[in-house]
């Protein structure tokens, strides 16, 4: 692919260059000349319906569209003259004479166009002295997502999103001129996997989620980037938190977890599955440790892996290989996964290593995929191949390591109760709690991804470094701890690794 | 030698004091009785707690939650007290309402008097001025911490 030609054109007075085919107002905003804007969305078709961007364009009459003018060698474009500024108070003016001004009780508050651009380019008093338009305030769209008509500003985003992302197209404008509206046809709800993207995308408040709605507001939250753990396309999010007042002392709550533009993976978007895993960081943790499946606050993860090391250390030298089983899953990162292969399978000779994870589903739209791990790939790097273990090889052991909760999804809880009664002496690390808990002589709480750094490989092998979203709860790991404490105990920490 | 004259000279110096606040609260009294002078009165003392002087119109005292005309409150749980509080002694949960204009209400309301510095910048902040701190109840002692975390969307 040749590289796309580049044109010089000046914003502002600035020389700019950008590639051919752009529009102006993108050219701009990477030059940092921000320009106000509504219906343009970079991830869709340009609709020119908004009037916001507004700009003015040396030898044309006219202000023109700063989302539909493409770059052109030569073009002098200026954004801040007296004639722009009128034209963005008068947009705004007349979008705000409709508008509710409900703010106090809009989700979007904070983080709302319509405030932002009233806040820099409006600061026009109210001239309505007519009665604002009433229209419905809460209609539900399908998959918990609420319209606002009031607060809609008619960019349409919304229904080009449904048309050229997902293609399904359930939303559409309804009558004309004044009376316009969004809404849906006719007993077909919004109802597909990517329905989410609507609330990050609808540049006001209205649409919004009932899963975030009057929870907390957008200024509350401490936005922190992450990927995602729920399918192995790694789509890049934004994890939404906030610990601490207003909350009780030593509080955290996730609030949602909202998509993060990564033009190599996701885009701009993220399916409804990845938004979900708010639950999966706050709902079914394993908060206390356990011994022998009671609550033992007592116990410290470091005393479980020293005990596990201990236990394994006690299996004649010759058997320890053949002795010890270890699930791992494929929510480990790649840092994680190369230290337990040098741990087990170098250090110790293990070759009862499994791979125990959610199960596949459905693959659903662009980014969705059948697997539901975000590490497989990693797995296979670090040089396992990953397969469930069948009882009878757990049984067979006689220290069992188990990382994750999901080695529960496979084999019932009864029989993996008899499997393992009596049989090896099992520990678990986990950060859901499960019927396992209550089999393993400790199971320690650790880290979900989001509260760990480390590297995830997606479905098209690219290797994705990340950070920590959220500080861990105290006492509660990551599993890279767990394994540099393991290696530790059995002697066989080499130095120079970094567990975290 | 000389700190005792130090002493006694604070004594005397008090004394006079003392004795200026008798005489010229005296004199208005005297006047008063005889109808002249009526615009400054000489001191009284109020007889605290059974006897209370009426407080100024722009005291800030507990807070409470206007009611709207069918009592429920007014407060639209829109967290801007809980924003603005430097004490950061609110805590604001919000519930749906089924009525659609209104849409929001709190939940649960509590102001945490351990900390209130009844700055009044709640009352300041609230959109829909539904917060305010104008009961008249300035005896907030409790016994225990508990006791002073008020609920103000319960009546
Ligand atoms: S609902 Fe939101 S995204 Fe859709 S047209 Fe209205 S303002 Fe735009
Ligand atoms: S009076 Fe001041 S300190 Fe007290 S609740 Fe209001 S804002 Fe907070
Ligand atoms: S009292 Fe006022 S500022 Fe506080 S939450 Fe209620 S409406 Fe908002
Ligand atoms: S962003 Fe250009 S018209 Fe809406």
């Amino acid at each position: 692919m040749s590289a796309p030609k580049t044109v010089r054109l000046t914003i502002d007075g600035r020389a700019v260059e950008a590639d051919a085919g752009t529009n102006v107002l993108r050219a701009a905003e990477k030059a940092g000349i921000a320009i106000p804007h509504f219906c343009f969305h970079p991830g869709l078709d340009v609709e020119g319906s908004c009037r916001m961007c507004l700009v003015e364009i040396e030898g044309l009459p006219k202000l023109e569209l700063a989302c539909s003018t493409v770059v052109r060698e030569g073009l002098a474009v200026r954004t801040t003259t007296e004639r722009v500024r009128r034209a963005r108070r008068d947009v705004l003016e007349f979008l705000l004479a409709e508008h509710p001004l409900d703010c106090p009780i809009c989700d979007k508050a904070g983080e709302c166009r319509l405030q932002d651009y009233y806040d820099l380019h409006g600061r026009h008093p109210g001239r309505m002295l007519e009665p604002r338009e009433s229209r419905a305030k809460k209609v539900p769209i399908g998959r918990g997502l609420i319209l606002d008509r009031e607060r809609c500003v008619l960019c349409t985003r919304c229904v080009r999103f449904l048309r050229q992302v997902t293609g399904t197209g359930e939303l559409g404008v309804f009558e004309r001129a004044l009376r316009s509206e969004i809404g849906i046809f006719d007993g077909t709800p919004v109802d597909n996997r990517y329905a989410g993207n609507l609330v990050d995308i609808c540049p006001v408040g209205a649409i919004t989620s009932e899963d975030f709605r009057f929870r907390t507001r957008a200024w509350f939250l401490t936005r922190r980037p992450s990927i995602c753990p729920h399918c192995s396309r790694g789509c890049a999010v934004s994890v939404e938190s906030r610990a601490g007042y207003p909350l009780a002392e030593g509080e955290r709550r996730v609030y949602r977890i909202a998509a993060r533009e990564n033009p190599a993976v996701n885009g701009f978007w993220m399916c409804d599955l990845g938004r979900e895993g708010r639950r999966d960081i706050e709902a079914g943790r394993l908060s206390v440790p356990l011994r022998q499946g009671r609550p033992d606050p007592g116990l410290s993860w470091t005393e479980a892996a020293g005990e596990a090391a201990a236990a394994i250390g006690r299996i004649p030298a010759g058997e320890r290989g053949e002795k010890t089983a270890v699930v791992l899953n494929g929510r480990l990162t790649c840092e994680e996964l190369a230290r337990a292969r040098a741990s087990f399978v170098d250090g110790l000779g293990c070759r009862n290593i499994f791979f125990a994870d959610s199960r596949p589903g459905r693959a659903d739209g662009p980014l969705l995929t059948a697997e539901r791990t975000p590490n497989l790939r990693g797995a296979v790097a670090a040089g396992f191949s990953p397969r469930l273990p069948d009882l009878g090889e757990l049984a067979a052991a006689r220290v069992l390591l188990v990382f994750g909760s999901r080695l529960a999804e496979h084999h019932g809880g009864p029989e993996l109760a008899r499997a393992l009664s009596g049989g090896p002496r099992t520990f678990l690390f986990a950060a859901h709690a499960g019927p396992l808990d209550g089999l393993a002589e400790m199971a320690v709480p650790v880290a979900v991804p989001a509260e760990k750094s480390g590297t995830y490989i997606n479905i098209d092998g690219l290797a994705q470094a990340f950070d920590r979203s959220l500080e861990p709860a105290p006492g509660g790991p990551a599993e890279g701890a767990v394994l540099e404490a393991l290696a530790r105990g059995l002697g066989l920490d080499r130095g120079g690794g970094d567990g975290r | 030698m000389g700190s005792a004259w130090t002493v006694i000279k604070e004594i005397l110096r008090g004394s006079a004091i003392t004795a200026r606040h008798f005489f010229v609260n005296m004199t208005f009294h005297t006047l008063r009785l005889f109808g002249l002078r009526t615009a400054r009165r000489g001191a009284v003392t109020v007889q605290y707690p059974e006897e209370a002087k009426p407080l100024g119109p722009r005291h800030r005292s507990l807070h409470r939650l206007r009611p709207r005309p069918d009592g429920r409150p007014s407060c639209v749980a829109c967290m801007l007290c809980v924003t603005v509080c430097p004490s950061e002694c609110l805590t604001v949960e919000a519930a749906e309402d089924p009525d659609p204009e209104v849409q929001k209400v709190p939940a649960r309301f509590v102001v945490d008097l351990n900390r209130c510095c009844f700055c009044g910048l709640c009352v300041e902040a609230c959109p829909v001025d539904a917060i305010r701190m104008d009961t008249g109840e300035i005896r907030l002692a409790a016994l225990d911490r508990k006791a002073l975390e008020v609920r103000l969307d319960k009546p």
